[in-house]
């Protein structure tokens, strides 16, 4: 039966070619989107990594004029003090300016023996932790006493234990960062964050401790606030902040708001791809079911001759139906073939899962909607009358 | 003969409705989809407004460093605009104004977010900002460090809610208090080297970075007024050997660049020589605007295939008492054509729907979309384009028809 069906089909090669080039086209544009669906899905439903509900952002730049780095730091040890002794704040830290969900990134190198990977480079002091809410998986948070020790300590994200160490375990292992040294101790691991959005990958990650000269090169301040802490209120944290800083820029951003926006930014690209797709699936959808329409009625005769001796309307059109699922199975083997070139040579750096579920979803995707677009006709063939067209001929 | 064509086109389209529909659909929906894009780019890089002067004008907007492995880039600081680009000999006249900042101000208990720039006071000469009203800040008031600003009207409404006349009263923002000498209409965010919602002159920068920055990278833009068209070639060549001159500021670079381009040019401008943006950009629209477009245009041959096939008799009998393949093939392609066009028709219609919808969305702030002359006249290419590809190929297998079979076929 399918060797008679692929006789059919070739038969008519050159009016199916085009019908298949179709097929072809929209089965890899529907895998595209359904890569793009399914990669940010896959990322969506992982944890964000820190909470930023009721958390601030203070952005200033370092204006006090001073060599010592002592009395730097009793600067901003006051004010640290100051703003913690508000009693709508929870907890002060001061951080290096790629925040996440900013559009600020700092990218560097870590190595572990031969491995070196891409990381964020992140700094933080002791407070980070508490005021982001960052889940610890293994050791500990840097504290007090770090700064005591002959080795430095580094924090590393899950993703980048995975990275350098496998199945090993991260704690105690001594890494390097940017130069070949391997002078990093590695005292904690935490849950990865997704730094820019809720649709993007948490990035391997490493967080160094402040340092005593540090702060002069800082920029960022988190700011945890109780859940009542209004615009009164940061109006007067504003004025706190500007008077004791008299030579900075200062403003508040809040981290609720800096997620809405990153997440529009990822957003707004996807609801238009999908809104293109969606008007080519019905235009293909409107095409080939007028094509295999106009066909069907091109075979009245042949039809009108399989039911004259015997056919039943059922087989007539499912043949039909067999037929365009027969020619849609040809265009998607060509268009697997060009689709698992994706993860084979690694284009964009994704994982193969994503491309293979994309791929199964977009397959299953074409074969519903040749299905939906020849039911019709097929069932339209079923209804002719034998001797109505054979009367034709 | 067109006019008979014409009777002929719009009769089959009026027999067979559902075919017609499919067809229009494609067209008319790619049509907008195209047009929104178009109107968009037209926007963000073909609105003059504030920079009415551009065919004279030369913009700086990236310093960079290279070395083996690596790469600095950055907007120009204002000693190396100030310093260096005034070097040049052709006569110029530079506007420096910071990249747009954000701060915040308290009014009665509601936060306002604030963008603010500082500039010069060329600026104000090079670029013609509309005033609604005073006007902008002097020379002197730039030396004398005079706390002074010039607000959007959407600050302005923001900050003093509906009032007649701001000039003269005083904004806070940044904790520091500064009197309004003038408001000017409203520029979109995308035009970042002239985008803000309040210009200070930047004598009063609180980091004195305008001062203390004596490298050469900052957070400055420079725009380089020549005066007349004729000079831009000579400035754009004085500018790059200008650069040639100045060694790297670090051991670890080996070269700096920097160019003077056109607006378009210095948008896009990555910093990296290499992968031009200009480049990147143009692509990344193609591939995007190939793949929205051969979808339709596939479904359009098959359609119009089909349709060719059901008029083989009339093809046939025509071609019985001796009409060439040629004229059949011109027949076909005007009928097609027109039939895009009727799409495209359509399609305009769609796109200024869409268009309002996204004007009223306000997802970009200030920035309203719209259909000019530039646009419409993309529409009418990409439908006679659209037309004649879906309609070759078709004409070409119709005019090899054979008269026997297509006369038969009925």
């Amino acid at each position: 039966m399918t060797k008679h069906l692929f006789k059919l089909i070739w038969n008519k090669k050159k009016q199916n070619f085009l019908l298949m080039s179709e097929m072809l086209v929209s089965f890899l544009v529907i895998f595209a989107v359904f890569t793009l669906m399914v990669y940010y899905y896959n990322n969506y439903k992982k944890t964000m990594g820190f909470d930023y509900e009721n958390l601030w952002l203070v952005n200033y730049n370092n204006t006090y004029q001073t060599k010592s780095t002592d009395s730097l730091n009793t600067f901003y040890d006051n004010l640290r003090q100051t703003i913690k002794s508000m009693p709508q704040v929870k907890e002060v830290s001061f951080c290096s300016s790629n925040v996440p969900l900013s559009q600020n990134q700092w990218t560097g190198d870590a190595h572990y023996k031969k491995i070196a990977i891409g990381v964020d480079h992140y700094i933080a002091d002791d407070n980070y932790k508490n005021a982001m809410n960052l889940q610890l998986l293994e050791g500990r948070w840097f504290n007090k006493a770090d700064a005591n020790l002959k080795t430095k300590p580094i924090i590393i994200s899950d993703a980048t234990r995975e990275k350098l160490f496998g199945n090993e375990t991260a704690l105690g292992k001594m890494i390097g960062v940017e130069d070949g040294k391997f002078d990093y101790k590695v005292v904690g691991v935490i849950q990865g964050v997704k730094a820019r959005g809720d649709y993007s990958p948490a990035k391997p990650a490493i967080y160094l401790r402040t340092d005593t000269g540090s702060y002069s090169s800082l920029g960022k301040m988190m700011v945890k606030v109780t859940p009542d802490a209004d615009a009164a209120f940061e109006g007067k944290l504003y004025k706190t902040l500007a008077n004791y800083m008299r030579d900075s820029h200062v403003e508040i951003e809040h981290m609720v708001n800096k997620r809405k926006s990153t997440n529009l930014f990822s957003l707004v690209p996807m609801i238009v791809t999908l809104i293109v797709a969606c008007f080519l699936v019905i235009n293909v959808a409107l095409g080939l079911f007028g094509v295999l329409w106009y066909n069907i009625n091109k075979r009245r005769g042949e039809i009108g001759l399989r039911r004259a001796i015997g056919a039943s309307g059922q087989s007539v059109s499912s043949q039909l139906v067999s037929e365009s699922l027969i020619l849609a199975t040809l265009s998607l083997i060509i268009g697997t073939f060009f689709a698992i070139q994706f993860p084979l040579l690694n284009v964009f750096d994704l994982k193969a899962e994503i491309y293979i579920v994309a791929m199964i979803l977009s397959i299953i995707f074409i074969y519903l909607l040749v299905f939906v677009c020849s039911l019709y006709p097929g069932k339209q063939a079923a209804a002719i009358y034998p001797a109505v067209a054979l009367h034709e001929e | 003969m067109l006019k008979n064509y014409f009777k002929i086109a719009i009769a089959v389209l009026r027999r067979r409705k559902f075919f017609t529909f499919i067809s229009l659909f494609g067209i008319s929906f790619t049509l907008t989809i195209l047009l929104v894009l178009t109107a968009f780019i037209d926007k963000v890089v073909g609105d003059n407004y504030p920079d009415k002067k551009r065919d004279r004008s030369l913009y700086v907007s990236r310093v960079s460093q290279t070395g083996k492995n690596t790469m600095s880039s950055s907007p120009p600081s204002f000693y190396f605009l100030d310093h260096y680009v005034r070097t040049i000999k052709t006569p110029i006249t530079i506007a420096i104004s910071s990249g747009f900042n954000g701060t915040n101000t308290y009014v009665n208990n509601k936060k306002i977010a604030v963008n603010y720039k500082y500039t010069n006071s060329e600026y104000w000469e090079v670029l013609e900002y509309d005033f609604l009203e005073g006007k902008a800040f002097s020379k002197q008031q730039v030396a004398n460090s005079d706390k002074v600003a010039i607000i959007s009207a959407d600050m302005k409404k923001e900050y003093f809610g509906d009032v007649p006349n701001v000039v003269g009263q005083y904004i806070e923002a940044d904790n520091v208090k500064y009197r309004v000498i003038g408001v000017v209409q409203n520029v979109p965010i995308t035009s970042y080297m002239t985008y803000s919602d309040i210009y200070l002159p930047y004598t009063v920068a609180k980091d004195g970075d305008y001062k203390n920055n004596k490298g050469y990278q900052g957070g400055y833009y420079g725009i380089l007024l020549a005066n007349s068209a004729s000079d831009l070639d000579k400035l754009h060549n004085e500018y790059e050997q200008m650069i040639q001159r100045l060694k790297p500021e670090q051991k670890e670079f080996d070269r700096v660049s920097s160019h003077a381009d056109n607006y378009i040019r210095s948008y896009v401008d990555t910093g990296d020589d290499r992968h031009s943006g200009v480049f990147i950009v143009v692509t990344a629209i193609s591939i995007f605007a190939f793949i929205l477009m051969i979808l339709p245009t596939l479904n359009l041959v098959n359609i119009n295939i089909t349709r060719i096939m059901e008029r083989s008799s009339e093809i046939g009998v025509r071609k019985a008492f001796g009409a060439s393949s040629s004229t059949l093939v011109y027949q076909f392609i005007v009928e097609n054509i027109i039939l895009t066009l009727l799409g495209g028709v359509i399609g305009v219609i769609l796109s200024f729907i869409v268009l309002q919808v996204i004007n009223s969305a306000h997802l970009i702030a200030n920035l309203e979309l719209s259909i000019n002359f530039m646009v419409l006249f993309i529409g009418l290419l990409v439908c006679l384009v659209f037309g004649l590809i879906s309609g070759v190929y078709p004409a070409w297998r119709m005019s090899k028809l054979n008269v026997v079979t297509a006369l038969k076929a009925q």
